[in-house]
């Protein structure tokens, strides 16, 4: 049903439609320097809502270190100077009036190497929900049960929940910090190639549950492998060397890229 | 030149060469410090333990004709001249004045072992060697073995049950002393006892060593104050180190810009662990002995001026002196704790919406307790076996006082306490009869050794296990 | 299946601020009363400064002397001993008895300063006093066993080579010492007599005038040789072991022997390490204080004879400062000798430090991945 969503409504969409109402999050002249060094220039950009966009480029090209800005983890070192606007829901995320702990909320973040906390599964997926508000036992269950299910992992660990999470093998242990996010309900989920250290199998499970994921939430995924963007993502962002080359429909990116750059790029001719 | 050299000497592996002998002196630096590690911890094991073990009395008659009864010690050789000469201990000091008498072996005409000696332990005058002849109580008289099992059963009351009782004592050579039955100790008759009788008095001797205060100073007796005094000093010192190291390691690691001057700040945090203990014992008697304390007493405590309560060594002092010294232990180990954490625990935490504060005592805390833990060990390990800064600080030859006792407020931070390595350093060279009191030395540093290295094990075997779990996880 | 909304407070980053806060407070706090210690040496000697009374300069001098004295004696015996351990232990060691022999080594530093000092004053030194001549035969024959030790290894044969292997000599020699220090024992009284008249304590006084104090250098030697041991080997065995072995291993691909390789190379490369290691370790040998409180009779003296006593820095400290009113002329004359030390050892550790580091950084640029 999914598949089918996304070869008929996306890949004839308009550049503009995605820019205005659909767009969840809006990346608007957006800068950013490491101690002076600048990694992200000029970027403009819209993710739309309910859909998986890509970031792809060569390593160094600044497309993790967007993702990052997103959910604010720069905020932990202090050389990061930025300019420009990143808009959640319309509402600039650097806004002092902005709770960067609600807006890591809504905003969830999913790692390259599977980061899960050294404590039981069951703890894992909690970990968020206990730091948000007081719910009754019966109430977690449910969330944690739901969360669990809808990363795809509930069958494989429902009956060692209370074991440790280190002992999940690396992909369960990537969908369970999915789970983990998902748990706090996030309008957003940022995947930082997620299944780079996966196996081929894994990795597939992984693809597999994004495309789910997207009538959930909003997802923006990271990756140096084009086939996985190819085969996952609605929309594709070309970054190099920091700036935004070329963004629009996969398809379109992909089969018809508009600039010599990116064909390269695509083509294996940059790496 | 030398390559030809190093190849006839593969060809012909018996030739040697010096080269080939330097291995053998690295080697040798190993089984040498081994040896001599090996041989201090026998020594003290073995003088230390045999101390307590009921040791056979002899009864000598030298070619004089006199005689005595006591326990062989040491022989040396005679000075200027041939033959070996031995020192016994004979005790008795009420009666001859001394406890020690050296023989030359050629004079000694008779060496035995009479089942019937016996071995008394009083305060005060120490040890008596001799024969019981009888016991009197209440104008009751035992005599012979009669007298020996009623003198059991009496040692068994409390001293103040017997009073009214005495014991008719000889000596080998014929003196007679009637000895108060509440000034005896224990008695034992140590050629009469199979082994698995000495056993257990040697176990009972071990339990009154660590559960007895001293005796006749200090040279007897056991050291119970003294390890009361270390372990609470000992205590203190960690409930103030903990959570201000732990606490400044957080900030280095986890808050301040690691810029040039953290890193400066913590290169000196890692030299003060290198500054000699006694410039703390100076800064502790500056500035908290005669700074803080003296203005709490002129406060406080003025009534009682010029005698000092706070403006003198004390628990507190000390603890706090001994906090400072073991700060940087704590710092360094919870620091390399803290940094041993993969960032992507912490980036995990965050971006589930965590709070510094939330991501630190939620993740990175209890992630880091082991290594904590570790540097608290190291850090009480430190404490204990530390003497100079006490010696400035609040440290006392024989404390009147215990510093807990139930009159308030229980705990009294201002005074003096004893302390197992002084009270080691203070027997060996203040003592007045060393001679007599280098057993109990020996089974003082015996008991400081052995509590320092199972607290040194227990943090490498906890450092061990920590660097064991983070390997699984890469 | 939607879960409901979930609240979030402006409580839980209130929280979040006031706690850096602590923390911060409280990082600083002790960072501050770490140097509050440097400040208080420095304030409390600049009366003496003020006075300019340079007599009472002249006072610390011998102490100065004995603190030297007696840490250079220490480190006389530690840094062959130690060295030679940390180059075995890191280079030939079989990994197996490495990783038991490590940690008990690193115990030796454990051991209290006071017990020690105990075993050198009251029991050492009286032995030594007695048998001058054994002692002072064993510090030669100690490493003349053991090369003896090699060269009957050499000799023996494969088998028996097989089974007493050089990865394991640091282990199996401690047998043979014991047994080499058996015949030493027994051999030196006879040595004695024949050669040196019978007394070599009186020999010493009437050809050289040297007296004998029963705790003298020597002792303090080594006992605190013993304490200091440790802290130069775990420094520098980490040095040797962290040379990549790329670096030993080429060099023997260059036809150099495994000595040459190591005396070559190895000792080379991680010399700054083995430097810091020293440094260190002299930085003890100076503090230390129980050890030569006990065992070097604290006689305020300017001798270099190895027979005598000397008082040190630390000692003197420890036994005048307590009966020295708060004020008095001694009473600063002490505080600056242990602002000697403060700034001596400061110096030396950060100096050790800085080295160690910069290697490290060194081997990181040689070694790749390593």
């Amino acid at each position: 049903m999914l598949a089918s969503l996304h070869s008929s409504n996306t890949s004839q969409a308009p550049v503009a439609h995605f820019l205005s109402e659909h767009s969840c999050l809006s990346i608007d002249h957006f800068s950013l320097a490491y101690a002076g060094k600048e990694a992200l220039r000029d970027l403009t950009l819209s993710v739309p809502r309910h859909r998986v966009t890509a970031f792809i480029g060569p390593s160094g090209c600044g497309k993790s270190t967007l993702l990052r800005a997103i959910n604010r983890l720069h905020d932990l070192n202090e050389s990061v100077t930025h300019s420009g606007q990143v808009k959640l829901e319309g509402q600039d995320i650097h806004d002092p009036q902005m709770n960067v702990t609600e807006l890591r909320r809504r905003v969830g973040m999913v790692f390259q190497t599977p980061n899960p906390f050294p404590m039981s599964i069951y703890e894992n997926v909690a970990f968020g929900l206990r730091l948000q508000q007081r719910l009754p036992k019966r109430k977690r269950d449910d969330i944690i049960e739901w969360a669990l299910t809808s990363a795809a992992l509930w069958d494989e660990v429902k009956d060692r929940l209370h074991r440790s999470a280190w002992q999940l093998s690396g992909g369960q242990q990537q969908r369970l910090v999915i789970a983990r996010t998902l748990a706090v309900q996030p309008d957003v989920l940022l995947l930082d190639e997620p299944a780079s250290a996966l196996d081929p199998i894994s990795t597939l499970k992984i693809e597999e549950l994004i495309r789910n994921l997207k009538s959930e939430l909003t997802l923006v995924l990271v990756t140096h492998n084009m086939q996985q963007a190819a085969r996952v993502s609605d929309y594709t962002a070309f970054l190099h060397q920091g700036e935004l080359v070329e963004y629009g429909p996969t398809d379109q990116v992909f089969t018809n890229p508009r600039l010599q750059r990116t064909e390269n790029y695509i083509t294996g001719r940059i790496t | 030149m030398t390559s030809v050299s190093a190849n006839s000497a593969s060809r012909h592996p018996r030739f040697s060469r010096v080269n080939d002998l330097w291995p053998w002196l690295c080697a040798a630096s190993v089984a040498l410090s081994l040896l001599m590690l090996g041989a201090l911890l026998t020594l003290l094991l073995v003088r230390g333990l045999g101390h307590f073990w009921p040791a056979t009395l002899e009864e000598i008659t030298l070619s004089s004709g006199e005689t005595f009864a006591g326990q062989a010690v040491r022989e040396v050789a005679l000075p200027q001249q041939d033959g070996d000469e031995r020192l016994y201990f004979t005790g008795n000091q009420d009666i001859d004045g001394v406890r020690w008498r050296w023989v030359a072996i050629d004079e000694i005409v008779e060496r035995a072992q009479p089942t019937d000696l016996i071995r008394l332990d009083r305060s005060p005058w120490g040890d008596f060697i001799g024969r019981l002849v009888a016991i009197e109580q209440h104008g009751q008289r035992w005599e012979g073995d009669a007298a020996w099992q009623q003198l059991a059963t009496l040692l068994k009351l409390p001293a103040n049950q017997r009073q009214e009782s005495q014991l008719l004592l000889t000596t080998v050579d014929g003196q007679i002393l009637r000895q108060p039955l509440a000034n005896v100790v224990s008695a034992q008759t140590p050629n009469a006892m199979a082994w698995w009788q000495k056993t257990f008095a040697w176990g009972d001797a071990v339990w009154r060593f660590l559960s007895e205060g001293p005796r006749a100073a200090n040279t007897d007796g056991g050291v119970w104050p003294a390890i009361f005094g270390t372990v609470l000093m000992v205590i203190l010192m960690s409930v103030i180190v903990t959570p201000f190291g732990v606490l400044a390691a957080i900030y280095l690691n986890e808050i301040a810009h690691q810029g040039r001057l953290t890193r400066l700040v913590r290169i000196g945090v890692r030299n003060l662990a290198g500054v000699p203990s006694i410039v703390y014992g100076v800064f502790g008697l500056g500035v908290f002995v005669y700074g803080v304390g003296g203005s709490l007493d002129e406060w406080f405590f003025s009534d009682t001026l010029p005698s000092p309560t706070f403006g003198t060594g004390g628990l507190l002092w000390a603890s706090l002196t001994l906090a400072l010294l073991t700060l940087p232990v704590v710092i360094v180990a919870t620091e390399e704790g803290l940094a041993r954490i993969p960032e992507a625990q912490r980036e995990g935490a965050v971006a589930l919406g965590a709070t510094r504060l939330e991501m630190l005592t939620r993740i990175v805390l209890p992630m880091a307790a082991p290594a904590m833990l570790t540097g608290v060990i190291l850090a009480v390990a430190r404490a204990a076996g530390e003497v100079a800064p006490l010696m400035l600080v609040g440290v006392a030859k024989l404390a009147p006082q215990m510093p807990i006792d139930g009159e308030f407020p229980y705990l009294h931070l201002e005074r003096k306490f004893m302390h197992l390595g002084y009270h080691l350093f203070d027997t060996a060279f203040h003592g007045e009869d060393v001679q007599a009191a280098i057993p109990l030395v020996y089974a003082t540093a015996l008991l400081l050794v052995l509590i320092v290295l199972v607290l040194n094990l227990t943090a490498i075997f906890l450092r061990h296990y920590l660097r064991r779990q983070r390997g699984n996880e890469c | 299946m939607t879960p409901p909304r979930l609240s979030s407070s402006r409580q839980r980053l209130l929280q979040d601020r006031v706690a850096t806060g602590l923390i911060t407070a409280g990082g600083v706090g002790v960072l501050l009363a770490i140097l509050a210690i440097g400040v208080f040496l420095v304030w409390e000697t600049l009366p003496l400064l003020v006075i300019g009374d340079t007599l009472a300069l002249a006072k610390l001098s011998p102490l100065a002397w004995g603190t030297l004295k007696a840490a250079l004696a220490a480190l006389l015996f530690a840094i062959p001993v130690a060295l030679g351990a940390a180059i075995y232990s890191a280079l030939f060691m079989s990994a197996r008895l490495r990783s038991r022999i490590k940690p008990a080594l690193e115990m030796m530093e454990a051991i209290p300063g006071v017990v020690v000092g105990f075993i050198a004053g009251l029991i050492l030194a009286p032995w030594v006093e007695r048998h001058l001549a054994s002692a002072l035969m064993l510090i030669i024959w100690l490493p003349l066993s053991a090369a003896l030790a090699g060269l009957l290894w050499q000799l023996a044969k494969t088998r028996l080579r097989r089974r007493l292997p050089l990865s394991w000599a640091g282990l199996w020699l401690v047998p043979w010492f014991v047994f080499m220090v058996a015949i030493a024992l027994w051999l030196a009284p006879w040595l004695e007599q024949h050669w040196l008249g019978g007394d070599l304590r009186q020999l010493l006084d009437q050809r050289y005038g040297m007296d004998y104090a029963t705790r003298n250098a020597l002792i303090v030697g080594i006992a605190m040789g013993f304490a200091v041991i440790p802290s130069i080997y775990s420094l520098a065995e980490d040095a040797l072991a962290d040379v990549p072995s790329t670096l030993i291993e080429g060099a023997q691909a260059l036809g150099a022997s495994r000595w040459q390789a190591l005396w070559k190379v190895a000792l080379v490369a991680a010399g700054p390490g083995i430097f810091s290691a020293i440094m260190i370790g002299a930085g003890r040998a100076v503090g230390e204080t129980m050890i030569v409180l006990m065992a070097s009779g604290n006689t305020a003296l300017f001798s270099a004879s190895p027979f005598e006593g000397m008082r040190s820095m630390a000692a003197a400290i420890a036994i005048e400062l307590p009966e020295a009113s708060p004020g008095s002329q001694t009473y600063h004359l002490l505080i600056l000798a242990a602002l000697v030390l403060f700034i001596f050892t400061f110096l030396v550790n950060t100096l050790a430090e800085v080295v160690r580091q910069r290697l490290r950084r060194r081997y990181r640029q040689i070694g790749g991945t390593l």
